[in-house]
Formats: structure tokens, sequence, C-alpha cells
């Protein structure tokens, strides 16, 4: 008995956490499942079975595909240009020079501010007529009229993917520099004597190893950057005329705008299993990191 | 020394252009906070303005209800850290200290649930609320970021309670201390550090959260910072951008400060748990 209730005591302790998860993540799920099969009315009412209906309009509908096109784009051009800038960053902060604490500070400043207030204050430094942006480059002279940055799709879609590097960056090079700082000392030292060049210890002796890490870091970043909605959200709401909208703003839109509840779910539904897709991977990737008990890596990002 | 000294020009030179690029919002933040009305749509745009108002941030706060979007903040921010915090330690302890059956699924189940994110289960989660009665309540939001900041609170405590010695608490026990006792006693007071940073860090999420804090709350009076922000930018045609920013500065300035300052335990976690 007394054993019974020793074999007990860890499920009692991770219980109460578990039902508020199953309540909160897990719950919806089924819901938005169960919501994607049915014909919904404007204000949420669940008015019939209708099959596959729902589906069938979303994958007949040419703004979903603009939509999904998009989110592609944008997906890689954030994540890849976010490792291109951070992994020499990374080797930089991770190498001794005077001032490095101050320069880690700064890099890591656009992590500590929501992507929101981010996203709010571009769209006024972007201001078409008074922005300071426009100001900067006419007094530097590399413009000599205002560029209106959000009014065309195009431009804006291009300047919200520069912002999406930008906050990128502080996370990406948390983790190259947790994969940089593990790397043996020894195998630089002897590559030295062996006469290699910088470039030859790069290729052969950093990137090989620091592949764990990339790949973790190429991984979470598509989770989150394919999720993002905040920039694109507060810069154009995924305007002008649906020009850079990408699929969780089109989402919303269909959600919270045009009322069409059922469709929405569909989309929310495609999403989560594309999503599931990566976190799977990211789990692979994980666990093939540590077969024990060490804890992943740990991200915040609002 | 003179080879550091060489090293260090050339790495600020190298890193320049992306600081001044990260630093820029910042500026145009505050050039615009202090600035008067008046010179906000100057023709030909310009860095440099008259005078310092400061009169600026005290117009916001009247006019934006800063005050109470700030108390909302507070509110579902400490809120959904106590939860979190409350349903995680034991959680984060018994992954540290005992072998138990589906302990692995646990693991991968924590791994899902911290890549969900809210904005696909949106819709869900509001139907969920609608049906609960909690659109409109702050309390919504609480139990949202609660549960989904978990995942992540429970790595963090539980990669420190994985440092702090098990001797400790089989010493208590050999002494006849019950388990409740060791862990309240010894254990836990040891593991305060670990909690602050996790509970900071929770608080910076949640404070800066906007798709739930958009969508679970219809009434400005319930607005939390971001969406409060968001609504002085949103739809209006004239928009008093003096005051979105002095709103932004107050909101984002001490968080930064926090956030900055404990950066290297987060930096620290993340490195323990990918070399390990």
């Amino acid at each position: 008995m007394a054993n019974r209730f020793q074999k007990s005591v860890p499920l009692m302790m991770i219980l109460p956490g578990l039902a508020l998860a199953l309540a909160i993540i897990g719950y919806p799920i089924f819901d938005l499942a169960w919501t994607s099969m049915q014909d919904v009315s404007r204000f949420g009412k669940l008015t019939g079975f209708n099959g596959g209906e729902n589906y069938h309009e979303v994958f007949a509908d040419p703004l979903f595909w603009e939509s999904l096109w998009r989110t592609g784009i944008w997906t890689f051009a954030v994540v890849g240009g976010t490792l291109a800038i951070s992994m020499p960053v990374a080797m930089i902060l991770n190498d001794d020079f005077h001032g490095r604490g101050l320069a880690r500070v700064i890099i890591m400043l656009p992590w500590a501010i929501s992507l929101t207030m981010t996203a709010v204050v571009w769209r006024w430094a972007l201001n078409g007529r008074a922005g300071l942006l426009n100001a900067t480059l006419m007094n530097a002279g590399i413009i000599d009229q205002p560029v209106e940055w959000l009014a065309t799709a195009s431009t804006a879609f291009v300047v919200e993917i520069l912002v999406g590097i930008l906050v990128s960056i502080p996370f990406t090079t948390t983790i190259l520099l947790g994969g940089l700082s593990s790397m043996p000392q020894d195998a630089y030292e002897a590559a030295v004597v062996d006469g290699a060049s910088g470039w030859d210890q790069f290729r052969h002796i950093t990137l090989p190893l620091m592949k764990p890490f990339i790949n973790i870091a190429i991984v979470l970043n598509v989770i989150y950057v394919f999720n993002s909605l905040p920039i694109i959200w507060v810069m154009t709401e995924g305007g002008p005329a649906n020009g850079t909208d990408i699929l969780v703003t089109y989402l919303y839109k269909l959600a919270f705008r045009f009322g069409q509840l059922g469709k929405a779910a569909a989309i929310s539904l495609v999403m989560f299993f594309v999503l599931l897709a990566f976190t799977m991977l990211y789990v692979a990737l994980v666990s093939r990191n540590d077969r024990d008990d060490a804890a992943p890596e740990e991200e915040i990002k609002a | 020394m003179t080879g550091k000294l060489k090293r260090s020009l050339i790495y600020w030179a190298i890193l320049s252009p992306l600081m001044v690029v990260i630093l820029f919002p910042f500026g145009v933040m505050f050039v615009t906070a202090v600035r008067p009305r008046a010179e906000l749509f100057t023709y030909p745009p310009t860095w440099g303005f008259s005078e310092f108002r400061w009169e600026n941030f005290s117009e916001m706060w009247v006019k934006t209800n800063f005050g109470g979007a700030l108390l909302n903040s507070l509110y579902v921010s400490v809120a959904a850290t106590a939860v979190a915090l409350l349903l995680s330690i034991p959680a984060a302890y018994a992954m540290s200290r005992y072998r138990f059956a589906g302990k692995g699924a646990y693991r991968t189940f924590l791994l899902m649930t911290q890549m969900m994110s809210p904005i696909v289960l949106v819709l869900g989660l509001f139907r969920l609320m609608m049906s609960l009665g909690l659109v409109n309540d702050l309390n919504s939001l609480v139990l949202t970021y609660a549960a989904f900041n978990m995942a992540f609170t429970i790595w963090m405590l539980q990669s420190y309670f994985n440092s702090i010695p098990r001797d400790l608490e089989e010493a208590a026990w050999m002494d006849g201390a019950s388990h409740l006792t060791s862990l309240v006693r010894i254990f836990l007071p040891l593991a305060v550090p670990a909690m602050v940073v996790t509970a900071i860090f929770t608080f910076i999420n949640s404070w800066n959260e906007f798709v739930l804090a958009l969508t679970m709350m219809r009434s400005s009076e319930d607005f939390t910072l971001p969406v409060q922000i968001y609504a002085q930018v949103a739809g209006r045609y004239q928009v008093e951008w003096h005051h979105v920013m002095a709103a932004t500065v107050l909101a984002t300035v001490p968080v930064a400060i926090v956030f900055s300052w404990l950066q290297r335990y987060l930096i620290r976690g993340m490195a323990l748990g990918a070399v390990k």
C-alpha cells in the first residue's frame, strides 16, 4: 500500500499542470477539428455536419494559395537571413574583445521588446510622409523623395521580412553561442599546427561540430516564424489588398473579421498538422542530441 | 594586447551596421515621444525638433488610459506567472527526482505543447472561453498564458533542480525528516534563485503577448498594454504618434532593462541544456 502510494507521488505532482495543458492546449485542437467539419453561422453556432465542404472551400480559394505561397517565402527568407547574419555574429561574440559585454547587450535588445511594440515603432518609422527612415535616407542622400514603404505590398513585404530577421537574430545567436562555447579548443590548436587557414578551420571544424545547433536553430525558427502574427498584423494587417497576407493573418481575418468560422477552423487544422510535423522533427533532433535526461534549450519569444 | 585592440576594432566595425539598425527604432521612439505635436509631420522629415516636451508623457497617460491598461497587464502577468510556477514546481521536481512510468511520454508532451502556438489554436481557444463565459475576462488570459508557458517553466526549473545535489535531501531523510519536510525546508530554499529567474521570464512573456489578448479582450477597458497601444494605431484616421511612442517607451524600457540584466541566465540555461 505504501509502495503504491510512493509510486503515485510523481504522477500527483505532474497531474495539475497536465490537466491545465490538456484543457487549454489539447481541447481546442479537438474543437477545431470538430468545427472544421460543420456549417458554422457568423456567431459561432454550429448548424450541422457538412463533411469536407470547408476544406473544399479553402483549397478552392486563391487567397489561401497566395497566402500559403507567401508564408513559404516569409519563412524561408526570415529564417535564411537570420541564420546568415547570426552565424558570424555568434562567432564574433564568442571571441574575446574589448566591449564584448556591451555588444552582447545591444545585439540581444530586440528580444527584450514585444513584437507588437517593435512593429508599432517600425510602422511609424516607415511612415511615408514623416517617417524617420525617410529622414535618415534623405539626409544621407540615398533618396531625394520620401518613400511610401508600406503603401505597396511588394516593398511592405520586403520591409516586414527585414524586421522579422532583426527580431529573430538574438534568439538564434544565443543558440549558436551555446554551441560555440562548447567547441573543443584542442581541435583548433591541432589545425593551426597543421597549417589550416581560418576558412579551413571554419569549414572543417566549426561547421560540422555546429551542425546539431544549426539544425535546432533552423527548426525552432521555422516554427516561430511560420506562426508569427504581430509584425505583419501591426504593420499592414496583411494589406494593401491582401498583398502581404500570410496564412496566420488570413486565418485571423477569416475568423474574427469576416466570421467565416468553418473555413478558419479548416485552415487552423491544416496549420496544426504542418506545425506538428515540424515539432516532431524538433523532438527527434533534441532526443538525438541528448539521449539522457538533460533539458533541451529554452526560448522566450512573445 | 595590440592584437586584441586591433581585433576589437575590426569586430566593432563589422557589428556596427547591425547595431545601428537595432538601435534605430529606439532612437525613433525617444525622439518622437518628446517632440511637440506640431513637429510630427514636418516636411522634409527630420530627426531634429525644437524642444523637449516631457508633458507628452502625462498627456498620453490620461488620453490613452495608460494606467488602466498597465494595471490589466500587471494583473494578468503576475497571476499567470503565479499559476504557471505553482503548477510547474511540483512537475519539475518530479521530473528531476523521480523515475516513473510515462516520463518519456510526458517529456515529449511538454516539447509538443511548447511548440504549439496560440495563433493556430486561437479560434478553438476563443470558442472554449466563450463557452466558459470568460471572454472579456482577464482570467481567460491568466489561464492561457499559464498553460502556454508551462513547458518552458518546467524545463527551466528542472534543469536547475538537477544541479541541486540530492545528498542534502537524503541526509535530511536519514535524520528522520519526511519527504515533505525536506522538500519545504531544504530543497525549496535552495531553488529560490531558479524560481525567481523563471518567474521573471514568464512574466515578460505574458507582458508581451499580443494575439490572445487581442482576441479575448473585446472592450477597451480590459485591454492589456500591447493591445491598448495597437488600438491607438490601428484603423484610426489620425494617429497621435507622439503619444503612441511615449506609451511604447514606458511599456518597453523597464522590461528591456530587466531582460538585459537577466539574459545571461537565459543563455546559461540554454547552453546547459544544449551542451549536455
